[in-house]
């Protein structure tokens, strides 16, 4: 009954005029930021800052909230387009969804990843709703141990990112492993692989090695095969360009799969979009019934992450709203914004403040359903891109991506680092080596390192650290387990073989 | 030899012509900002010195002291050596300042490959000292430091402190406190403020140096209590907090400073720019409100009393950090 009340008061804050109007104002600049490259939500959240100071903070939190939730929407456009991840989180969903580009199902993968980032977004919120408190408790069980074996099981996803060859795979993984130790080894203050250069102090910026590796990389690739001219089909017809039913009943599972990963993943401070979109794309993976369609294709592919991609967002809210506690960048920037605006961001927020948090939920709802809208009529527009031919499209895509990796620090550094990627995409390309898995243990490394050597100085060198909480043996198992199904995958297939062989 | 004489002749004549009729607010103090100004700061959007150049921007525009369109510039790589770096390209430059904090003292210290030290730029102003305070969980059963420490001695190495980076404020003073008292602790660096105060409600570790503004919410709400200030005196918002000194352990106090430098060897004129604008803004409502809500001293020094103030601290930070096992380098 009380939370009845409390959604009417939050609907009663987000459906004033003057709420209605800088939601859409939000959810419209979030989807472009989410669209180019390299401008990142903080950024513009810091960039219209002095724009908000005359706004009563519920207003402002819309607004803020919507840049953040909308950029979530815009991020897939680019990579399924021209494999060029929009934002961090995006990075998955360029391997079904520019392979599906390319088998002219554009339309389908955008309009899937519009229709999955609403339902899991929606589920989001319903989860910030419902189990807000609870959920920030339980979420503080998770001390250095547990994180751990989380960036452990993520990085069991190598295995179903890792494509025709695991050996490759694994390199990957490995050059991925070792382009996270670049940079300050923060428990001695020593830089580690900077080569004297200071600009590598922070270690290699993710988005400038998966803008290098993906975009740049198939660029170069393609330019080399110019024999073929028509590299995209775009079939005619609106119906065409929608996905159509059977492709949203293969997304059921995904849907459901990206909003729950999602959301608990959001809710854990330092974990990242990032992580949920490769942990939801490998447990897709890991239950599909066809395995070897993902990185062909494969609609649930696109599905699966772009929902965790979004619930993320309900989630990452928890611990801000009910703790006051910022588990990303963007988070940070929120809190920094309601403290601006003369609030006091923390456990009693929620209490003292009910306007504010039930506004934002009922706003998010509002602002979740304008994205719908705004995306899906996009989708046939943005799938005409393609009808661009190469010698225009590529000049294209090759300057959006430097003039969104100079987005990210203004420095000239980062382009040259962009150059670098590119070529080692491209030589990854030609030696068949898949860049996923790379990627991943980019992202996963910094992490699993940091909170690895957390955990000893905890334990005092004891390794057993990991093996004693309960939360962190539950991940660790999970982890055999996941490791275990393409062992029990060839054994089956070798026993059909030979089976097969002797009749 | 003639040509020389000529030309040394035509030069002196052109430096008194223009000398004549150079109008006097050039040389003078007349030095006015003739467009927006670039405020550069060594953190990423939403850290605390991209915070605190935003809200001296905002201050200083709602107090009509500068003109709107004032940009905030992010250098964030390397703790403050980016933000070095840009700076000292801009030598010559009216229209760039920068923020600074105790990172780029200790980054000019212990990272060799910095190119450009503190001391290579001009000091103009300081604004602020950020106080620390000792921090325990709501329901942990120590009144005060003393008794914390006094648990660590009897299980060296148990108990966890929750904190920066090595080079920290936060670990500088358990090295200080440790080296008194001959107390042992561990200190683990958690990268984000949000996950230290996670790590401690958590009971994953068991006391945090940090700012008050960064847990009066939580103290608020009985999450967490404050039991020691890390400074010289008690503070004026926590009254019945006493200080270190008064439980009895006797280290040096380091202070986080905050304030602004300008490119290396900036004319007088724009510096006592600089000192006047913001001695104005101290003045302010604005700032008393800012002052109050971070919990923060206000702390104004001029160019040459910061100048002065920070090769203290350097030394200071210089003898501490060697004593925390970091390896200085200058």
């Amino acid at each position: 009954m009380e939370t009845l009340q409390n959604i009417l008061l939050g609907f009663a804050v987000a459906l004033t005029p003057v709420n209605l109007f800088w939601c859409f104002v939000g959810v419209f600049l979030g989807t472009i930021v989410g669209i180019l490259p390299g401008l990142g939500t903080p950024a513009t959240i810091a960039i219209l800052l002095p724009l908000s100071f005359q706004m009563n903070p519920a207003t402002g939190l819309i607004m803020m909230a919507g840049i953040y939730y909308g950029s979530k929407y815009g991020g897939s456009t680019t990579s399924i387009l021209m494999n060029l991840p929009g934002e961090t989180a995006s990075v998955v969903t360029c391997l079904d969804g520019y392979q599906m580009a390319r088998q002219g199902r554009a339309g389908p993968a955008l309009g899937i990843a519009a229709i999955s980032s609403f339902v899991a977004g929606t589920v989001g919120i319903l989860g910030l709703m419902l189990v807000a408190p609870p959920l920030a408790r339980f979420a503080l069980r998770f001390g250095p141990p547990e994180y751990f074996s989380l960036m452990a099981l993520g990085l069991t996803m190598v295995i179903f990112l890792a494509g025709k060859s695991m050996i490759k795979g694994l390199l990957a993984a490995l050059i991925g492993l070792w382009l996270a130790s670049i940079g300050t080894d923060t428990f001695t203050a020593e830089p580690r692989f900077i080569f004297g250069r200071l600009e590598l102090l922070d270690g290699v910026d993710f988005i400038v090695a998966t803008i290098g590796i993906f975009a740049i990389g198939e660029v170069l690739v393609n330019l080399e095969e110019k024999t073929k001219i028509d590299l995209f089909k775009v079939p005619k017809g609106l119906r065409n360009l929608l996905p159509t039913l059977q492709d949203l009943k293969d997304c059921r599972f995904a849907f459901l799969n990206g909003s729950v990963v999602g959301f608990l993943i959001g809710v854990m401070p330092g974990a990242g979009a990032t992580i949920a979109s490769f942990l939801s794309y490998g447990l897709e993976k890991a239950v599909s019934k066809n395995p070897d369609k993902f990185g062909t294709g494969a609609i649930e592919g696109v599905a699966a992450p772009e929902g965790a991609n979004n619930s993320e967002t309900g989630g990452a809210l928890v611990p801000l709203l009910t703790l006051g506690i910022p588990g990303s960048n963007s988070t940070a920037m929120l809190l920094a914004a309601l403290t601006l605006w003369g609030m006091k961001p923390g456990p009693l927020l929620i209490q003292e403040h009910p306007e504010i948090f039930w506004g934002l939920v009922a706003s998010m709802y509002v602002g979740n359903i304008m994205l719908l809208i705004l995306n899906l009529p996009m989708v046939p527009l943005f799938a005409k891109i393609l009808r661009v031919p190469n010698y225009f499209l590529y000049p294209v895509i090759l300057g959006i991506s430097v003039v969104g990796v100079y987005a990210v620090n203004s420095s000239m550094f980062d382009i040259w680092m962009l150059a670098l990627f590119g070529i080692l995409g491209y030589v990854m390309r030609k030696l068949d080596f898949p860049a996923a898995p790379l990627v991943l243990a980019l992202v996963l490394g910094i992490r699993a390192e940091e909170t690895f050597r957390q955990s000893l100085i905890m334990s005092q060198g004891d390794l057993s650290v990991f093996l004693t909480r309960p939360l962190s043996v539950i991940m660790l198992l999970t982890a055999a387990v996941l490791l275990a199904i393409p062992i029990f995958r060839w054994t089956q297939a070798w026993r059909k073989q030979t089976a097969s062989e002797e009749n | 030899m003639k040509t020389t004489r000529a030309f040394i002749v035509i030069a002196a004549t052109m430096v008194v012509a223009t000398l004549a009729v150079t109008p006097v607010n050039v040389l003078g103090q007349g030095f006015k900002p003739t467009r927006a100004v670039d405020v550069v700061n060594h953190s990423r959007a939403g850290g605390g010195s991209d915070l605190f150049a935003r809200a001296l921007v905002q201050m200083l525009e709602q107090e009509k002291l500068i003109p709107p369109g004032w940009q905030v510039l992010n250098k964030a790589a390397g703790a403050g050596a980016q933000a070095m770096a840009y700076l000292a390209e801009k030598k010559g430059d009216p229209h760039t300042i920068s923020v600074f904090t105790n990172t780029w003292v200790v980054t000019s210290l212990t990272v060799k490959e910095t190119t450009y030290t503190i001391d290579d730029f001009t000091p103009l102003v300081r604004m602020i000292l950020e106080p620390t305070v000792a921090v325990i969980k709501g329901d942990s059963l120590y009144k005060n430091l003393k008794d914390f420490v006094e648990d660590a001695k009897k299980k060296p190495g148990q108990l966890i402190q929750v904190g920066g980076t090595v080079s920290s404020v936060d670990n500088l003073f358990r090295n200080l406190i440790q080296k008194t008292t001959g107390a042992k602790w561990q200190y683990v660096d958690v990268r984000s403020g949000g996950e230290r105060i996670a790590n401690l409600l958590g009971g994953h570790m068991h006391i945090y140096f940090a700012q008050p503004a960064e847990v009066s919410e939580h103290v608020r709400a009985g999450n967490v209590k404050i039991i020691a200030a890390l400074t010289e005196s008690r503070l004026e918002g926590l009254p019945n907090v006493s200080t270190i000194k008064e439980q009895g352990i006797d280290v040096p106090i380091i202070t986080q400073v905050r304030g602004a430098v300008g490119p290396p060897a900036m004319p007088k004129d724009r510096v006592q720019y600089w000192e006047g604008l913001f001695l104005r803004l101290t003045k302010t409502a604005s700032w008393k409100k800012y002052v109050k809500e971070n919990e923060v001293e206000s702390a104004y020094l001029n160019s040459e009393q910061l100048g002065a103030s920070l090769k203290e601290l350097s030394n200071q930070l210089r003898e501490t950090l060697k004593e925390a096992g970091v390896k200085v380098v200058r």
